[in-house]
C-alpha cells in the first residue's frame, strides 16, 4: 500500500546516519556528558543480601554528614512499577524485603561522590535473611519460601498452549527425537553506561529528567505513578544513547530513584552508574532450558513439535510474562508446523531481573529447534537445506496461532547462503577440526498489540514547516544508534520530493515531540516508518495543492521531484519547492503542522487465545545463515571463520544501516553462542565487568558475507520490515551444526566456552571407551 | 567505577629520588602503566598515601643487547617490547608473551616491570569493594577465608602475569633497587607461591632491569583465553628448547596463570637426550599436568586450565623439538 513512486532517489540509497557526524567528531551528548553545572552527586545503596526481610534501614547518621541533601530508602515510595501493567511488582528502592543482591535499598544525594559515598557507608541495614534461590530448580522446590506471596511455586507464570492434533503429529512421523537444551543467562553489555540526570523545579514542581533509555514514554508513565505527579509537569528527553539491544525498554529503577532523590533534594541529580551497577540493573536474557520433541516424516517435513521452556526469571516480573510468551508464540511464523503443544514457566530466583533482549523470547528455543532439526536431518540422511525447504509457509497465509504472514523470503535467504557459501562443495569435505553450519531465524516487525490500550494509534509523525522552508520532523521514537532518525528522514525526503538535508528531525523530547511507544520488538522502522510516510503525504498534499494554484493545473496532475513541482507532460520550468512553499504558507495561514499516524488493524493482533497478542505482529523478517568454524581439540577453542547471512527486511530503506543491523545480530548472537554469560556466586554476580563478560573482541570476529532479500511486505513502509534482530537466533544454531561437522560432537549447552567443549570431548571418549568394552565384554 | 583514594603523585627522575620517595611516604606505591594498580584502587584495593611514578628515569628505560645478551628497562612498554626487532629474533618467546597481554591501550601503557610485578587474581578479589563487602571479603584481603579453599590456610590467587614465563625460560636475573642499594638475583627468586605474599619485593624496592643472557634457545609462547584479545592467561607456557639434531639437548618451560607464581617446571632434564614424539610430549604433558595448581579462581573450570597448559606445552615443544609425527 505504500509503494508509492516508482523511481526512488532518497530510500533504498545507502545514506550514512544523519547523525553520524557528531558521533564520529566525539561532539554527540550523550547523557553522562550533558552540562550537569552545579548538579548533586546521586548514588545508590545496594542490598548485599540475596534474600531478607527489611527490619529497618537507619540513616540518621547518612542524613547528618555535611554535604548531604538528601537520603532516600523504600520507605519514600510505594508505588510499585513495571512495564507490563498486569504485573508491577517492583519497587525502585525495597520495602519490607528485598530480593537480590544488588537491588537498590537506599538513595544519597550530596554535593560531590566523596561525601555521597561516605554517606552511604554511614547507612545501617538491620534484616532477616531468607534462604536465596538461584536455579529455577531450587526455586521450584515444593517447600520453597516464596519470593511474591501472590505467586506459588515461584511460578511468575505459566503457560500451556495446543495447536492441532500434536498426539496425531508423532504418529504419524518416521522420525522422532526429544532432546534437552540449555542457554546461559546473557547480558545486553550496552556500551553506554546507565545515567540519568534530573532536574526538579522546585518552584513550579517540574521535573526534568535525561536518561539512557529507549522508552521516554514508558519512563514518563512511571515517574508520574511513582512520583504522584501530574504528566504536565513532567518532561522526559533523550539524549544520544549508546545501545539498547532491550535493557532500557522498561523503566528502570535508578531512574525512579534519581528522580525521588531530586526532589527530595529540591534540586538537579546526577546519577551515573558503574559497569558494575548497569550489570545489576540487567534485564537480559534469562538462563533457559528447553525440552523438545520433534515429528519429521522421511522426506524431512514436520509433523509435530512439543516444547517445555523454563526460564529463569530473576527477582521480579519486568517483561516476564511476554518473554515465556513470546518463547512459544515464536515456535510459529517461520516454518510449517502443523501441530504444537507449548509448556512454559516462568520462574522467580534471587538474581537481578531478566528482562527483554534481543530476539526477545525466540532465540534460545529457535536454538533447540534448529539445533534439533539439523541432528535429525543427519539422522534422515537429509541435507540440512533440504528439511528447510520442505517445511516453507507460503505468504499470505495464518499460523495456528493467528500470526498472519503476509511476505516471506526465506527461500530466496536459503538460496543465497547455500550458493554463497559452497554449501554443497564444502559441507563434510573441509577435515578435521573445520565444519560449516547453517540455520533459520525470523522476528516480528514490531509488536501488533501495544502494552498500554489508549485507542491512540501505534504511532505518530509531525512534519513542520515554515517560513525558512526546512522540514522540520518531529518524532517521539527514540534513536538509539540502530538509524531510526535517518529512516524517517529518509521517508518523508522520498515521498515530498526533496533533498534528504531539508530535514531535520527532532526526537524523543516529551515536551516537543507527540509520543511514540518507544524503540523495542523492532516496531519503529514498520510503525513509525509508516506514520512518517502518512504525515509526509498530508504535506505533501498542501504543497501540491498551493502548487496546483500556482501553475494553473489540476492538484491530481501535479508532482515533486527533486524539490520541483510540476504537471504532468508540462515542460515548463514548474515551481520551485522554495516557491511553493510560500505560496503554501500564504495559502494555509502561515506555519503548516501535517500529521500523520499508523495503527495495527486488529485483524493483525493476534490471536483469540490467552496471551495470544504477544507474538503477533504486520511482518516478520526472516534470515538463514551458515557458519564456518575451526575447532582446536587441544584448547577447545572454536573459531569462527566465516559467516554467510541473508535476512529478508522486506525493503532495505537504508541498505547501510540495514547491512550494519545484520552483522550486529550476527555478532550479538556470536557472542552469546561462544563466550558470553552471567555467573553467580550465590546470587553475586561474577561476570559484572567486561573482563569477566565476554564480549567478543574484534580479533574474535569473522568476516560477514551479506545479503539483503526484499520481499516488499504490502504493509510495510515501501515494503520494509524489521532488519535488526531476525538474523541473530540462526547463529546459534548455526555455530553448533558447524562444529558438529567439524568434529562429529553435538552441542547443546550455551555457551561453547573452551572448558565446556574439552570436557564434553572427554565425555565422549570416556563413552566410546566404555562402550568398546563393554564391547569386548560381550 | 569507584572514586580513587587522595593520593599524592611523584615523578623522580634517579633511582636515588624515586627511594627517597618510597622513604619519604612509607603508604606509597610505585606505579608505571598503572593497567592494574588503578583498577585494584578503584576498586577499593588498598588506598596509598602516595603514588611514585617511575617512568622517567632513565635506568628503567630502553632496551640494549650487545655480546652480554640483552637488557630491558623495567620502564619498557610491553608495546616497545613486542616490537623490538632483536627481541623478536632472539628471544621470541618474550616477543610473544609482550604481544598477547590485554588489549593494545593496555600495552601501550603497560610496562615490563608492572607485567612481572602484577598483583594475584582471584574471581573473589577482582571485585568492587560493594562485592567483596557483601562476600564477606577474603583471605588475600581484609578477609579471613580463601573463597576458593575455605579449609585452606593459604590464598590460592593466581598469578596472571604474561612476561614472566617467558623470561623464566631465558634464565632472566632481575635488578632491584632498594634502601640498600641495587642487588641482581635470578628471576624465578622473585616469586613465592602465595597468593597474598608472591612477591619477594621488601618494602622501598622496585624492579630497575631485566637482564637475558646471551646465546639464547629458540623459545616460544601461548596462552590460553577465551578470546582473541584484553583476557589474562587462564594458563600461559613459555618454552625454549635447544636441539642437536634429533634429540633434545636443552629444556625450559615455564607456565603462567596456573599457579600463584610463575614457575619453571622441574624434572626436564628426565626429557632430554630423546626425540620429539608422542610418547616424549606425552611425559611432558604429565609433567605439566603433575605441577601446576589451578583453583577456582576464575569462571573458567581449573580442570580446564590443567589440561590446555599441558597441551599447550605440547605443542610448543613439538614444533621447537621438530616433532616428526
Amino acid at each position: 500500500m505504500n509503494v508509492i513512486r516508482n523511481t526512488r532517489d532518497v530510500v533504498g540509497q545507502p545514506t550514512p546516519l544523519i547523525d553520524g557526524i557528531e558521533k564520529v567528531l566525539g561532539q554527540a551528548k550523550y547523557t553522562a556528558d550533558l552540562p550537569a553545572g552545579d548538579a548533586l552527586v546521586g548514588r545508590i545503596l545496594r542490598s548485599p543480601f540475596s534474600h531478607a526481610r527489611i527490619l529497618r534501614i537507619d540513616t540518621e547518621a547518612a542524613r547528618a554528614l555535611p554535604g548531604v541533601r538528601a537520603v532516600i530508602t523504600g520507605a519514600d515510595c510505594a508505588f510499585t512499577y513495571g512495564v507490563l501493567p498486569i504485573a508491577m511488582n517492583e519497587y525502585p528502592m525495597a520495602r519490607d524485603v528485598t530480593r537480590y543482591r544488588g537491588e537498590p535499598l537506599a538513595a544519597v544525594a550530596a554535593v560531590d561522590e566523596k561525601t555521597a559515598e561516605q554517606a552511604l557507608r554511614l547507612i545501617r541495614l538491620e534484616v532477616e535473611e531468607l534462604p536465596g534461590y538461584y536455579t529455577a530448580a531450587e526455586a521450584r522446590a515444593p517447600d520453597a519460601v516464596l519470593l511474591h506471596a501472590n505467586k506459588p511455586g515461584n511460578l511468575e507464570r505459566e503457560v500451556h498452549h495446543r495447536f492441532g492434533d500434536v498426539e496425531a503429529g508423532f504418529a504419524a512421523a518416521d522420525l522422532v527425537r526429544e532432546q534437552v537444551f540449555h542457554c546461559a543467562e546473557i547480558a545486553h553489555a550496552q556500551m553506554e553506561l546507565n545515567g540519568a540526570l534530573v532536574d526538579y523545579d522546585a518552584a513550579r514542581d517540574h521535573l526534568t529528567i535525561w536518561s539512557t533509555t529507549q522508552v521516554p514514554y514508558y519512563v514518563h508513565l512511571m515517574l508520574a505513578r511513582c512520583l504522584e505527579m501530574d504528566m504536565s509537569r513532567i518532561r522526559v528527553v533523550k539524549p544520544f544513547v549508546g545501545g539498547g539491544f532491550g535493557a532500557r525498554v522498561e523503566v528502570l529503577n535508578f531512574e525512579i530513584v534519581t528522580a525521588l532523590l531530586a526532589r527530595a533534594a529540591g534540586s538537579k541529580v546526577k546519577m551515573q552508574l558503574s559497569r558494575e551497577e548497569t550489570f545489576l540493573t540487567h534485564r537480559g536474557r534469562p538462563d533457559t532450558e528447553v525440552r523438545l520433541k520433534l515429528g519429521m516424516t522421511r522426506t524431512g517435513k514436520l509433523t509435530a513439535c512439543a516444547a517445555e521452556v523454563v526460564q529463569r526469571g530473576g527477582a521480579y516480573a519486568g517483561y516476564g510474562v511476554v518473554t515465556i510468551l513470546y518463547a512459544g508464540a515464536l515456535l510459529q511464523g517461520l516454518y510449517q508446523l502443523p501441530a504444537i503443544a507449548y509448556d512454559g514457566y516462568r520462574v522467580y530466583a534471587n538474581l537481578p531481573p531478566c528482562g527483554a533482549m534481543r530476539g526477545h523470547g525466540s532465540v534460545d528455543v529457535r536454538f533447540a529447534f534448529e539445533a534439533l532439526l539439523d541432528s535429525m536431518a543427519a539422522d534422515a540422511g537429509l541435507d540440512p537445506f533440504a528439511v528447510r525447504r520442505a517445511n516453507l509457509l507460503h505468504a499470505p497465509t495464518e499460523t495456528m496461532n493467528g500470526l498472519r504472514v503476509e511476505s516471506y523470503g526465506l527461500d530466496a535467504c536459503l538460496d543465497w547462503v547455500e550458493r554463497a557459501s559452497g554449501w554443497h562443495d564444502r559441507r563434510g569435505k573441509l577435515g578435521t577440526g573445520r565444519g560449516l553450519g547453517m540455520a533459520c531465524s525470523h522476528y516480528v516487525s514490531g509488536a501488533a498489540k501495544p502494552i498500554h490500550w489508549t485507542g491512540e494509534p501505534h504511532a505518530v509523525v509531525h512534519l513542520r514547516l515554515d517560513f525558512d522552508g526546512g522540514i522540520t520532523l518531529l518524532t517521539g521514537a527514540a534513536d538509539i544508534g540502530q538509524g531510526s532518525s535517518t529512516l524517517m528522514a529518509q521517508a518523508a525526503a522520498e515521498v515530498l520530493g526533496v533533498r534528504l538535508d531539508r530535514i531535520r528531525v527532532v526526537a524523543a523530547d516529551s515536551m516537543l515531540t507527540p509520543k511514540d511507544n518507544g524503540s523495542y520488538s523492532s516496531r519503529v522502522t514498520f510503525m513509525v516508518g509508516n506514520a512518517t510516510i502518512d504525515a509526509a503525504r498530508a504535506l505533501r498534499a498542501v504543497l501540491v495543492a498551493a502548487a496546483a494554484e500556482r501553475l494553473g493545473a489540476p492538484a491530481e496532475d501535479i508532482d515533486c521531484e527533486h524539490e520541483t513541482f510540476r504537471a504532468a507532460g508540462s515542460e515548463g520550468p514548474g515551481l520551485s519547492f522554495a516557491d511553493a512553499a510560500r505560496a503554501a504558507l500564504a495559502r494555509e495561514g502561515g506555519a503548516i503542522t501535517a500529521k500523520g499516524s499508523f495503527t495495527c488493524p486488529v485483524e493483525f493482533q493476534g490471536g483469540k487465545h490467552k496471551g495470544g497478542a504477544v507474538g503477533a505482529t504486520m511482518g516478520f523478517s526472516y534470515a538463514a545463515q551458515v557458519v564456518e568454524v575451526a575447532v582446536d581439540l587441544d584448547t577447545g577453542m572454536v573459531a569462527v571463520e566465516r559467516v554467510w547471512v541473508a535476512q529478508d527486511c522486506g525493503f532495505a530503506i537504508n541498505p547501510l544501516a540495514v547491512e550494519g543491523q545484520m552483522q550486529g545480530a550476527v555478532w550479538m548472537g556470536m557472542g552469546q553462542a561462544v563466550g558470553e554469560e552471567t555467573r553467580y556466586e550465590r546470587g553475586l554476580a561474577v561476570h559484572s565487568s567486561l573482563l569477566d563478560y565476554r564480549v567478543p573482541t574484534i580479533l574474535d570476529s569473522p568476516p560477514i558475507a551479506l545479503h539483503i532479500v526484499e520481499s516488499i511486505d504490502p504493509n510495510g513502509p515501501f515494503g520494509a520490515k524489521e532488519a535488526s534482530e531476525g538474523a541473530l537466533a540462526g547463529f546459534l544454531p548455526a555455530l553448533t551444526s558447524a562444529i558438529a561437522d567439524a568434529i562429529g560432537l553435538r552441542v547443546d549447552t550455551l555457551p561453547v566456552t573452551p572448558d565446556r567443549l574439552l570436557e564434553a570431548l572427554a565425555k565422549r571418549q570416556r563413552e566410546r571407551r566404555l562402550a568398546r568394552a563393554l564391547e569386548g565384554a560381550a | 567505577m569507584e572514586l580513587l583514594p587522595d593520593f599524592r603523585v611523584a615523578t623522580p627522575v634517579s633511582i636515588a629520588a624515586a627511594l627517597a620517595a618510597g622513604k619519604r611516604h612509607p603508604g606509597g606505591r610505585f606505579v608505571a602503566g598503572g593497567t592494574d594498580l588503578m583498577v585494584n584502587l578503584r576498586h577499593g584495593i588498598g588506598a596509598p598515601t602516595a603514588l611514585i611514578d617511575l617512568r622517567a628515569i632513565p635506568e628503567l628505560r630502553g632496551i640494549a643487547s650487545g655480546t652480554g645478551g640483552m637488557s630491558i628497562g623495567a620502564a619498557v612498554t610491553l608495546a616497545e617490547l613486542a616490537a623490538h626487532p632483536a627481541v623478536a629474533a632472539h628471544y621470541p618467546a618474550v616477543a610473544a608473551a609482550a604481544a598477547a597481554v590485554g588489549a593494545p591501550a593496555h600495552r601501550a601503557a603497560g610496562t615490563v616491570g608492572g607485567n612481572l610485578c602484577l598483583d594475584t587474581r582471584c574471581m573473589f578479589y577482582n571485585r568492587s569493594a560493594w562485592w567483596r563487602e557483601a562476600n564477606s571479603f577474603c583471605l588475600k584481603h581484609e578477609g579471613d577465608t580463601c573463597h576458593v579453599a575455605p579449609t585452606g590456610k593459604r590464598c590460592h590467587a593466581a598469578f596472571s602475569g604474561d612476561l614472566a614465563p617467558a623470561l623464566l625460560v631465558h634464565d632472566a636475573a632481575v635488578e632491584i633497587a632498594g634502601p640498600d642499594g641495587l642487588r641482581r638475583q635470578p628471576l624465578a627468586d622473585l616469586y613465592a607461591e602465595d597468593g597474598a605474599a608472591h612477591l619477594r619485593l621488601a618494602p622501598g624496592e622496585f624492579l630497575v632491569r631485566v637482564a637475558l643472557p646471551p646465546d639464547p634457545w629458540p623459545s616460544a609462547y601461548a596462552k590460553a583465553r577465551a578470546r582473541g584479545a584484553i583476557d589474562f592467561p587462564l594458563a600461559g607456557v613459555a618454552v625454549a628448547l635447544r636441539r642437536d639434531g634429533d634429540t633434545v639437548a636443552g629444556l625450559r618451560v615455564a607456565l603462567t596463570g596456573t599457579n600463584s607464581r610463575p614457575f619453571l617446571l622441574e624434572g626436564t632434564a628426565a626429557l632430554l637426550g630423546a626425540a620429539v614424539d608422542a610418547a616424549w610430549r606425552d611425559r611432558l604433558g604429565k609433567l605439566v599436568q603433575k605441577q601446576v595448581l589451578p583453583m577456582r579462581t576464575t569462571l573458567l573450570a581449573a580442570q580446564y586450565r590443567r589440561r590446555v597448559a599441558s597441551a599447550l606445552a605440547q605443542r610448543l615443544a613439538g614444533a621447537l623439538g621438530g616433532a616428526a609425527d
